[in-house]
Formats: structure tokens, C-alpha cells, sequence
């Protein structure tokens, strides 16, 4: 039987894609129609979703690689395989078991978001985006791998600048695919340069590691870098990601941010941690202090967004970093040999990635549904939805939990895999080099609990007390096919917090399939527990302790009841009235932090107050605070304007006249011919 | 899957700590207010006082604010859930918490902050100022003071080789009465974290309800009768748990060695002598000291922060 | 051989005419000239086909002949007529200079014909070193002139060079890519011819450097 459940997972890969290419056909083809189209496009991605998990499962169960051959083109002789190794498998996984509550998600949010004559062109890149994602990641060769990733950008390109009416969306499309294509110019020359010592494009042979050493070798490790890390929406490559995720459609900005990111982290995993050979120190080291500096920058910018999609946005950017300071712990374990601790930090990377799409979907989804209902994304004007919007307000507070590193969810699960790879690494590793751990533990946990203090400003500001405008004040719930895929989502947060056993065990099979990786064997990955590599180290049954706190929580409850009912009376307005205005502002909630952290922020404050009659009784009282976007004007800014003074200088060569362009071609006939020609 | 005597026999323990806990718990209160009214040169109130002002809450009708919604009733609830599970992850008599199985030093820590947020939620709920201002007061403070305490617990944590409350403590009663430099310097460090976490001066002002020096105040000020009841009794217990935990991590002496009614006699005079010392300790921070500006709160936790890092530093360097 | 050196005379006079219409300024001797050299490329290809018994190439000769050496220098002579211009305007280059760096362009080519194993030596090397020669003093020529009938001679000059290159290094000529040069230099002209026209009455002049008004 097994046997045929493999073939049936080889066949599974190809068929999923052949069925996203008919379907995007169709709904091309159905243009007009765009309930139609839309309705194919997104059930035929359902079952290609279900069709790739399904291979996955299988080859996370101990079923073996699966490996087969996309297309082979006779006449230009090229041929596009794919091989389904386990960390392709649990990364298709991750994306598939997210990518369906956000399709299921989108059926009925498109018809609202998207205008009617762009419908099918929307459905139609959707279901590309997913397709090509899934093949960057069973990609075999290197041909099928960059045809992937550029199709990936090309996609999700369009759907960014799908509403291009608005010269936002149109930047941030235009910002998204020029950082694209300087990540994938990078990626194809480090590839190419593997392929030149290896004399081959399979990326299994490409990546044996030892092909290249020295200075080559930190090279491409660099251009990986470079090229992964602008996907993943690493600190300094991120600028793209605040403006792209914001601006697409708001089920797109949940597969951007839980699924795309994948895609960078997934080569950064594959590549620059097992794909050139035993890591250096200095890349574990540099990983892990590119994570931390993510994740820390991440959260501060996060706290201070007035934009509920850009805020979602940073959020993503802090929870890549997270999972690169793990993915820079593995590698740092690695160089010094300790496999058992590399073991435990790709663990809590790859648990990080899962849980992070998990609840990032979650949170895009409920952020969609409010934006839908109030038509605008300000934090500022909303408030009182959780009255209005009940199943979303309280998905979402399950999302903020989760996202805040919360036991018993699934956030903390992975938080928890982290700080013991941290502990454990400083162990093992010698010398001043050791430092590092406790300091990542450090910042780590201060990243959390940042995170925690802006999601509190998030659920608040924006679910309880008062509406602060017409818009949430008129808000109403979304239908039941919205929440719904929502509810699946929270439910899987707390599944996987409860259970993280489940899925940690299948890990197994991506430990023993990657080198340097030792199999852990006392780390308990039981069904509902995961313990330390070192005996007496730590242990954690969350639903254990979940049924402890649920045991407290109704203690609580039963003391507190009193037979009579409840009153309800005004909250003390010392001794106005409460109205939206008085409430606290998210502006407010985080001006502690912005002022104590204002070497990062740098803010600049503008107070003006507008009089009639007299200055001492303003109309109107402006305040404006802006935050110095430090990497737009310090890092790009520099580069761009360099660039720019090239061109213009190079402009000079561009004089217009005929003649001078025939010049410069005879010039360099003759050059060439007098270097080329000649008898040899 | 454990058998169901030891499920039982489990779930006995950690009920009867944490009953004790939650008995011992406003004991503590009143006696640090008492003592601070002494050194104030007042009466102070009696020391049954918590016991009584707990009893008047729950008897009291409930009222809340209207725009309230779930959150708000769910606010303490969970906070006074997540604090009292917290309980069952440290030891307080015996060398051994009743659920360490289930989870650690990152655990607790994890409770705390889920107890926390739940109150910094809830507290947003009834649109006015004062629970804005308290919610991000407190958040604020609590982010700043997540790094030193990490830092503490494992420089704890890696001398003793185990993240786990009950391992720790058993590691250390093993090592024998050995003071290491870098344990009084953690202490110190731990010491002004655990200020922070329970709101004492000089961080906050847990007697004032003027607005401009509120922290946790602010977050509860709408709560009345039983929702209060369940707050002011999750305050006290959480108090009584840092100072637990400062116990077991630096002097864990005294305790029980079995489950003989001496022995558990032993350990608990034992344990309430230690954190008499530690609310003494406690009460002379509070009266010696001034409560500081808000901005100047992180330079008081950076403080404690570079003591962990030393402590750190010379241990394992 | 006879036929050898008689290929290599045909070829000088094709080298000559590149000179010569670089020398001078009339335009209607330079499309004469053009003429020419077509005639000559004509009798090439003809002495080839017959030499080397490959008799399409007669058709190809006879094709060349009638369609370069005839009709295209008629369409331009006419071209002119309608416009009225009879001189080029003054070069970017003054003549002794052009023919000076017409000379090194000559030695360019020469050598770099040495580097074909077919050309090193023998007739093929004066037919390829002349073919290279003819191509780089064209492309000259379209670099230092101004107007834009004198451009279309030049780009034609260089599409006898290749012709001559093709013609004198492989063994016959396939028909179809024959009648494909020969196409595409049909519509060239055609297109040239009627794109002058149109320039000329849009800026009132041939001359082509107007054109810098476009740039960036």
C-alpha cells in the first residue's frame, strides 16, 4: 500500500499545478464573467491546496521524498523537475493548511473589495501566486526554481497593484518588484556561480555543499542572503514590505504575510543554513543578530502605526526576525558541531513559521473584515466593534493572544522552542562568541512583550469602548462564510498551542533528511508534550496547564457570582459626560514607549492651535508627530541618489544625434574585431 | 499517560498550595502596609484588614460601566486565574511544584504576562482616559522590565542547569549553602524587577489615585464589588509569588525534604520567615524612596538589567 | 588562375567605389558608385557560379544586377530628382581625413580576415578582407555624413559587403536566404526612400542631425 501512496504523492504535485494552470485558464477566459471566474479560480486552488498537503503529509509521515518532472519541453530541451524533500514538504504543508481558510475567505470577500471588471484578472493571479509558491518550493533545478520566484513576484505584483487607481498602491507595486528583482538578480548570481563549479542545475547537486570555498563562498552566501532576505522582509531589505502588504486586497495581504515570507525564509533555511556546507561562525552569529534587529525594529515600528494593515505589516517583519534569530542559532550550533542543538533551533524556527502564518492569517483576515465594514484602516477611527462585530472582535483577540507569545496558544509554543535553543546553545558554545545568547534571549523577550503591549493597543484601541467615528459606529458583522475561515484559523492556534507534540513530531523527518542535524532523541515529541535535550532542562504540557488555568479561571468566576444582576451604569467621566473623544487615542497608548525609545523613533512634533478670536481659546488644536523613516532616508535614499548621479552622468552619452550612436557602434565593431579578429 | 492516583495525588497538591497561597496572600498586603504606616510613625490598619476588605468586595452588588462589554467581566477572571495557576509552577514547602511537569520558569512568566494583558485589555473597555493611561503605563513598564527578568532567571536558570522551578531548586539544595558574587548581584537585579512587576514604589504608587501617578491603579479603577474582589486578590497573590520566587532562586533553605506534618511545619516557617524578610526588605525600598517620574523608570530597569548582565558575565565568563 | 584574378580585380573595384564614395560630395555619383559596385558584385557571384559550377548562383548574379545595380539606383536617382537636392552638406569630417581613416579601416579589416581559416590565404583572404573592409568604411560613412540618402547608400554598401563575405567563403548560397536579403533590402529602400520624404517635408531637411532634438 505504500508504495502506491507514494506514486499517488508524486502524481499529486504535477496534477495540483495542471489544475491551477486550467483554472486560471478558464477564468481568463471567462473574463467577463466574473462571479464565475472567480468561483473556478478559487475552488480549483482549494483542491490543489488539498492535493499538495495531502503529498506533504505523506512525506512528512516517513513516506520518502517524492520526485518527478514538472514539464519537459522537447524542442528547447528543457526540463522542470520537482522533488518534494521533508522541509519542502512541511513548508507546502504550512502553506497549504493556511492558504485554505484565506481562499474560502476571499470567495466572498472579492465580490466587496474588487471591482467587477477585474474580478476573473484578480481570481486568475491568485491562483498563480499560490501555484508558483508551491513550485518555488518542490523546485528541483535551478530553472524551475527562478521561472517560480519570478512568477511568484510577477503575481503578487499585480495583485498589489491591483487597485491602481491610487498612486499608493502604484508605488507600492512599483517599490515591491524593482526590491524583487535586485533579490532575484542577486539569487541568480550566486546560483549560477554554484552551477558553474557544480557543471549542473539541480539544485540537490548545486547545494551538496563544499562546492565552492573562501571568499567565493562568503560571496554567494551573501547574495543568498541578500536575495532571500529581501523576500523574508529582513531588516535592512524590508522597506517594501509596510508598502506592499497594506496595499493589496486584504485576503492577499494574508497570504503575503504569512505565506510569501515563507518563501525567503524557506531558501534561507534550505540554502544558506544546510545548502554551502557547515555554516561559519560569523553567519550564525550575523543571522542571529539580523533576526534580532528585525524583530526589535519590527515591533517598535509596529507600536506606532496609525495604519491597521501597516501595523500587521511590521508585525510580520518582527516574526521573520524571530525565526531567523532561531534559523542563526541552528547555524551557530552547527559550526561548533553541537547537532542536538541545532536540532532544537530549527525546530523552533520551522514551529515559528507554521505558528506565524497561522495567527498572521487570522489577524489579516479580521483586520480585512473590519476595513471592509468601516472603510477605512486609521486605528484612530475605530473602537466599539467588538459590540458590532462580535465573532470577528473575538477571533481577533484570539489572534493578539496568540501573537503575544500567550500561553496556552500556539505563539508561545514556538517562543518557548526558542528560548531553549538559546539557553542550550550558550552551553555549548566557547569563548566571548557565547555572549550573544543571552543577549538574543534578552532582546527576544523584550521583542514579546513589546509585542504583547501593541496588541493590546490594537484590540483595545480598536474593538472596545466607544466608536470613534461614524464609520465603526455603523459597522456591522461580516457574513458567516468571513468568519468562518477565521474561526478555523483560531482554532488552529489553539490546537497547535495545546498539542504542539502533533506537529513537532513531524519535524523528525526534516531533522534526519538535513546534514549536521542530530535526532534528538529525549526531546519528548509526544502528542502533547516537548521537553529539553538536557534531562532536568524544562518540560511543557500546555494542555495540562491549560486545564489548570481553565480549573483557576472558573474558580474565579464561581467566587465573584452573586445571584443579584449586574448594574450597569455610566463610567465616571469626572464629571463631564464620556464621549468617543475623551477616550485614550492608540496615539497615546504608545507615546511612553515612542518617547522612551526615541533614538530609534527620532519623532518630530508639530503642535498648532488655531484660534478665531483670541489665542486663548483655540477653535482647533492640530498635532502631528512623524516618525523619521530611518532606512528610507539614511540607507536608500544615499543609494538611490547615487544611482540617479550615474545615470545623469551617463545621460551625456545619450546626445540624440544619429551619428553619435553609429559612432559608438563602429568604435566598438572595430575594438572588437581587432580584439577578437586576427589569426589566433 | 499518569495513572489516576497520581493524577489525583497531583491535583491535591496543587490545590493545597495553592489554597495556602491564596490564604497567605492578603496577610502580606496588610502587613507591608502596616509596616509602612510604623515606619511612618502611624497605626496602620489591622492585620486582618486584607481579609475583611475582601469579604466586604465580594459581598458588595456588581457594577459596571455601560459601554463595557465581555472583555471587561472576563478581564479579572483571567487575571485572577492565570496568577493562581502560576502558583502551581513554583515550590513554596517542598523542593518540588505540584505541576513542574507541566512547564517552567518560561511558563510562569508566560502566566504573568497573559494575566497581565487580560487586565490591559479589559482595562481599554470602558472608553474612559483613566484605563487607557493605566494599560499603557503598565504594558510599558512590564516590556521594559521583560529583558532583566529574563536575564535573572537565567543566569539562575544556567547556574542551577535547569529551567524547571522544582529542578532548579533541588539543584541548588544540592550545591549546598555556596554564595557565588553573581548571586547577589542577580538578587539586587531581581530585586528591583520584582518592585516593578508589583507595582511598589519606587516604580509605582499602589495607594494613590491621582492620575498623574497611577500605573496600576489606573488599569483597575473602574472595577467595583466582586471584579475588584478577584483583581485586588490576584495582586496580592502575584506579590506573594514574586517573592517566592526570589526565595527559591536565591535561598531555598528550610524546605520540607518529605511529607512529614514536621517537616511541612518546618518548611513553612521557614518560608513565611523568608518572605517576612523579603516584605521587610520591601517596605524599607517603599518608605526610603521617592517615586520616580515615568521617563525615568527605564534608567531604574536598565540598571537592573546591566546587574543581571554582570551577573552573567562573571559566572560563566 | 584567371578566374582568381579576376574575382580579386572585381573585388578592388568594389573596394575602390567605397572610396570614392567617401571622397566626394555629389550624391547622384555616389548612388552611381553604389551602382557599380553592385555590377561588380554581380560578376562575382556570376565568375563564382561558373567556376565552381554552382548555377544558382547565376540567378542569384542575375538577381543582384538587375535588382541593386538597376533598380535601386534608379528609385534613389528619382527620390533625389523630387526633392531637388544634388550636394551633400558639409561632412563632420573633411575629406583627406575620411580617406585617412578609411585606409586604417582597410587594414582592419584586412587582418581580421586573416583570422578566418578560410581567409587566410588566397583569393578568399582578398574577398573577405575587401567584404570587412566595405562593411566598417559603410558604417563610416552612415557616422560621418548628414544626410539621409546618403545613409541609405551606406547601409546598402554594407549589405553587399556581407553578401560578398557569403558569397566568397561558403560554397553557394541558398536561394531562400537570397530572396530574404533581397526582401529585406527591397523594403529597406522602400521604406527609407518614403521615410525621407516624410522627413523632409516635416523639418524641412535631410539632415539627419536635427534628430538630436529627440533626446533624453
Amino acid at each position: 500500500m505504500s508504495v502506491n501512496l507514494g506514486q499517488l504523492a508524486a502524481v499529486a504535485v504535477p496534477a495540483a499545478v495542471l489544475i491551477r494552470l486550467v483554472t486560471v485558464a478558464a477564468a481568463i477566459v471567462l473574463g467577463r464573467r466574473g462571479a464565475a471566474a472567480r468561483t473556478i479560480a478559487l475552488t480549483g486552488s482549494i483542491v490543489a491546496s488539498v492535493m499538495t498537503i495531502a503529498a506533504a503529509v505523506h512525506v512528512l509521515g516517513g513516506g520518502g521524498a517524492v520526485a518527478g518532472v514538472l514539464l519537459h519541453h522537447a524542442a528547447s530541451g528543457a526540463v522542470l523537475t520537482f522533488s518534494m524533500t521533508p522541509l519542502s514538504a512541511w513548508f507546502v504543508m504550512v502553506f497549504g493548511v493556511i492558504a485554505i481558510p484565506i481562499t474560502v475567505y476571499s470567495a466572498s470577500y472579492f465580490p466587496h473589495a474588487i471591482p467587477p471588471a477585474r474580478m476573473a484578472a484578480v481570481s486568475a493571479a491568485f491562483n498563480v501566486m499560490l501555484g508558483a509558491v508551491e513550485v518555488v518550493f518542490v523546485a528541483a533545478d535551478v530553472l524551475t526554481f527562478v521561472f517560480a520566484w519570478e512568477l511568484m513576484t510577477l503575481a503578487t505584483a499585480m495583485l498589489v497593484a491591483s487597485g491602481h487607481e491610487e498612486r499608493g498602491n502604484r508605488r507600492a507595486g512599483y517599490l515591491y518588484l524593482v526590491m524583487s528583482h535586485v533579490g532575484t538578480g542577486c539569487l541568480l548570481a550566486a546560483f549560477l556561480i554554484l552551477a558553474a563549479a557544480a557543471g549542473s542545475l539541480s539544485l540537490p547537486s548545486l547545494l551538496a555543499g563544499h562546492l565552492v570555498a573562501g571568499y567565493t563562498r562568503t560571496a554567494v552566501f551573501l547574495l543568498f542572503l541578500v536575495g532571500f532576505g529581501v523576500k523574508a522582509g529582513l531588516i535592512p531589505f524590508h522597506v517594501w514590505l509596510p508598502e506592499a502588504h497594506p496595499a493589496a486586497p486584504s485576503s492577499i495581504s494574508a497570504l503575503m504575510s504569512a505565506v510569501l515570507i515563507t518563501a525567503g525564509l524557506y531558501g534561507l533555511v534550505r540554502v544558506c543554513a544546510f545548502g554551502l556546507g557547515t555554516p561559519d561562525v560569523i553567519w550564525g552569529v550575523a543571522f542571529m543578530g539580523l533576526g534580532a534587529l528585525s524583530a526589535i525594529l519590527g515591533v517598535l515600528y509596529a507600536l506606532t502605526q496609525g495604519d491597521l494593515k501597516r501595523l500587521l505589516a511590521y508585525s510580520t517583519i518582527e516574526n521573520s526576525g524571530i525565526v531567523v534569530l532561531g534559523l542563526g542559532a541552528a547555524m551557530l550550533a552547527l559550526a561548533y558541531g553541537r547537532g542536538g542543538i541545532a536540532t532544537v533551533a530549527i525546530a523552533a524556527s520551522l514551529a515559528h513559521v507554521l505558528n506565524h502564518a497561522a495567527f498572521k492569517g487570522l489577524l489579516f483576515l479580521g483586520a480585512g473584515s473590519v476595513v471592509m465594514q468601516t472603510g477605512t484602516r486609521r486605528v484612530e477611527q475605530f473602537g466599539g466593534l467588538l459590540r458590532r462585530m462580535p465573532w470577528t472582535g473575538s477571533l481577533f483577540l484570539v489572534g493578539a493572544l496568540a501573537i503575544a507569545g500567550l500561553p496556552p496558544l500556539n505563539g508561545f509554543v514556538s517562543e518557548w522552542l526558542t528560548f531553549q535553543a538559546l539557553l542550550l546553545g550558550f552551553g555549548a558554545t566557547p569563548g566571548f562568541v557565547r555572549l550573544i545568547h543571552p543577549l538574543s534571549a534578552a532582546l527576544l523577550a523584550l521583542t514579546t512583550a513589546l509585542a504583547a503591549a501593541c496588541f493590546v493597543r490594537v484590540a483595545g484601541i480598536c474593538f472596545l469602548a466607544l466608536p470613534r467615528s461614524e464609520a465603526a459606529a455603523a459597522a456591522g458583522e461580516v457574513p458567516a462564510a468571513m468568519w468562518i475561515p477565521q474561526a478555523a484559523l483560531a482554532l488552529l492556534c489553539v490546537a497547535l498551542g495545546l498539542m504542539p507534540g502533533v506537529v513537532l513530531s513531524a519535524l523528525g523527518a526534516i531533522v534526519t533528511s538535513l546534514p549536521g542535524l542530530q535526532p534528538v532523541p529525549l526531546v519528548m515529541w509526544g502528542s502533547t508534550g516537548i521537553a529539553s535535550p538536557a534531562r532536568t532542562f524544562d518540560h511543557l504540557v500546555p494542555a495540562t496547564f491549560a486545564v489548570a488555568l481553565l480549573a483557576a479561571v472558573t474558580v474565579g468566576a464561581l467566587a465573584a457570582r452573586r445571584r443579584a444582576v449586574v448594574r450597569r451604569v455610566p463610567a465616571w467621566g469626572c464629571g463631564g459626560v464620556l464621549s468617543a473623544q475623551t477616550q485614550y487615542t492608540a496615539t497615546a497608548f504608545s507615546k511612553p514607549l515612542l518617547m522612551i525609545f526615541r533614538a530609534v523613533y527620532r519623532p518630530t512634533r508639530e503642535v498648532e492651535a488655531l484660534a478665531d478670536v483670541s489665542p486663548y481659546y483655540p477653535q482647533e488644536v492640530r498635532y502631528r508627530s512623524v516618525i523619521e523613516p530611518t532606512f528610507e532616508r539614511y540607507v536608500y535614499s544615499p543609494v538611490l541618489r547615487a544611482v540617479l548621479r550615474v545615470a545623469n552622468g551617463m545621460k551625456a552619452l545619450q546626445a540624440g544625434s544619429l551619428h553619435a550612436y553609429l559612432a559608438y557602434v563602429l568604435a566598438l565593431g572595430v575594438l572588437l574585431l581587432l580584439w577578437l579578429g586576427g589569426s589566433k | 499517560m499518569p495513572m489516576l492516583p497520581e493524577v489525583v495525588r497531583q491535583g491535591s497538591f496543587a490545590v493545597a498550595q495553592t489554597v495556602l497561597l491564596l490564604a497567605a496572600a492578603p496577610l502580606l498586603k496588610t502587613a507591608i502596609k502596616k509596616m509602612k504606616a510604623r515606619l511612618q510613625n502611624r497605626q496602620g490598619p489591622p492585620l486582618l484588614q486584607g481579609y475583611y476588605d475582601l469579604a466586604k468586595l465580594f459581598a458588595k452588588e456588581p457594577v459596571r460601566a455601560e459601554t463595557a462589554s465581555w472583555v471587561f467581566a472576563a478581564g479579572p477572571r483571567v487575571y485572577f486565574g492565570a496568577v493562581i495557576a502560576a502558583t502551581t509552577l513554583v515550590p513554596v514547602l517542598v523542593p518540588a511544584a505540584p505541576l513542574e511537569a507541566a512547564g517552567g520558569i518560561l511558563l510562569l512568566v508566560g502566566m504573568l504576562a497573559l494575566a497581565r494583558f487580560a487586565l490591559a485589555t479589559a482595562a481599554l473597555d470602558t472608553g474612559s482616559a483613566f484605563g487607557g493611561m493605566g494599560a499603557s503605563r503598565d504594558m510599558t513598564i512590564a516590556a521594559l522590565a521583560e529583558p532583566a527578568l529574563m536575564l535573572g532567571l537565567f543566569t539562575s536558570a544556567l547556574a542551577a542547569g535547569s529551567l524547571n522551578m522544582g529542578g532548579l531548586v533541588r539543584s541548588v539544595l544540592q550545591r549546598g549553602l555556596v554564595l557565588y558574587p553573581s548571586d547577589l548581584l542577580a538578587f539586587a537585579g531581581l530585586f528591583i524587577i520584582v518592585i516593578a512587576e508589583t507595582g511598589r514604589i519606587p516604580v509605582d504608587n499602589p495607594a494613590t489615585h491621582l492620575e498623574l501617578t497611577m500605573i496600576h491603579e489606573a488599569m483597575v479603577l473602574e472595577y467595583a464589588g466582586p471584579d475588584l474582589a478577584l483583581v485586588e486578590w490576584g495582586s496580592a497573590v502575584k506579590e506573594l509569588l514574586y517573592l517566592t520566587l526570589l526565595v527559591d532562586l536565591f535561598l531555598p533553605l528550610g524546605m520540607a525534604a518529605d511529607a512529614a506534618p514536621a517537616a511541612l511545619l518546618t518548611g513553612l516557617l521557614a518560608w513565611a520567615l523568608k518572605v517576612f524578610l523579603l516584605a521587610v526588605g520591601v517596605t524599607i525600598t517603599e518608605t526610603t524612596n521617592a517615586k520616580l517620574r515615568l521617563f525615568r523608570v527605564p534608567e531604574l530597569v536598565s540598571v537592573s538589567l546591566g546587574l543581571a548582565f554582570l551577573a552573567l558575565a562573571i559566572r560563566f565568563l | 588562375m584567371v578566374t582568381g584574378d579576376l574575382l580579386i580585380l572585381c573585388a578592388a573595384g568594389m573596394l575602390v567605389s567605397a572610396f570614392l564614395m567617401v571622397g566626394q560630395k555629389a550624391l547622384v555619383t555616389a548612388i552611381r558608385l553604389y551602382g557599380l559596385q553592385s555590377l561588380l558584385l554581380g560578376i562575382v557571384a556570376a565568375v563564382i557560379a561558373m567556376s565552381e559550377r554552382h548555377h544558382e548562383l547565376l540567378v542569384t548574379a542575375a538577381i543582384t544586377v538587375v535588382l541593386k545595380a538597376l533598380l535601386i539606383p534608379w528609385f534613389l536617382t528619382r527620390t533625389i530628382d523630387r526633392i531637388g537636392i544634388r550636394r551633400e552638406v558639409e561632412p563632420f569630417l573633411n575629406v583627406p581625413t575620411s580617406l585617412l581613416i578609411c585606409v586604417g579601416l582597410t587594414v582592419v579589416g584586412y587582418r581580421v580576415s586573416t583570422g578566418f581559416p578560410e581567409g587566410a590565404h588566397g583569393v578568399s583572404h582578398h574577398l573577405i578582407g575587401v567584404a570587412l573592409s566595405m562593411l566598417l568604411i559603410g558604417l563610416f560613412l552612415m557616422v560621418s555624413r548628414k544626410k539621409a540618402i546618403t545613409q541609405i547608400v551606406a547601409l546598402l554598401t554594407i549589405e553587399n559587403a556581407v553578401f560578398l563575405v557569403a558569397v566568397g567563403v561558403t560554397p553557394g548560397m541558398p536561394l531562400v536566404v537570397e530572396f530574404g536579403i533581397a526582401f529585406d533590402v527591397i523594403v529597406a529602400v522602400l521604406v527609407l526612400g518614403v521615410l525621407v520624404h516624410r522627413i523632409v517635408d516635416r523639418f524641412e531637411s535631410m539632415d539627419v542631425s536635427r534628430l538630436s532634438k529627440l533626446k533624453g
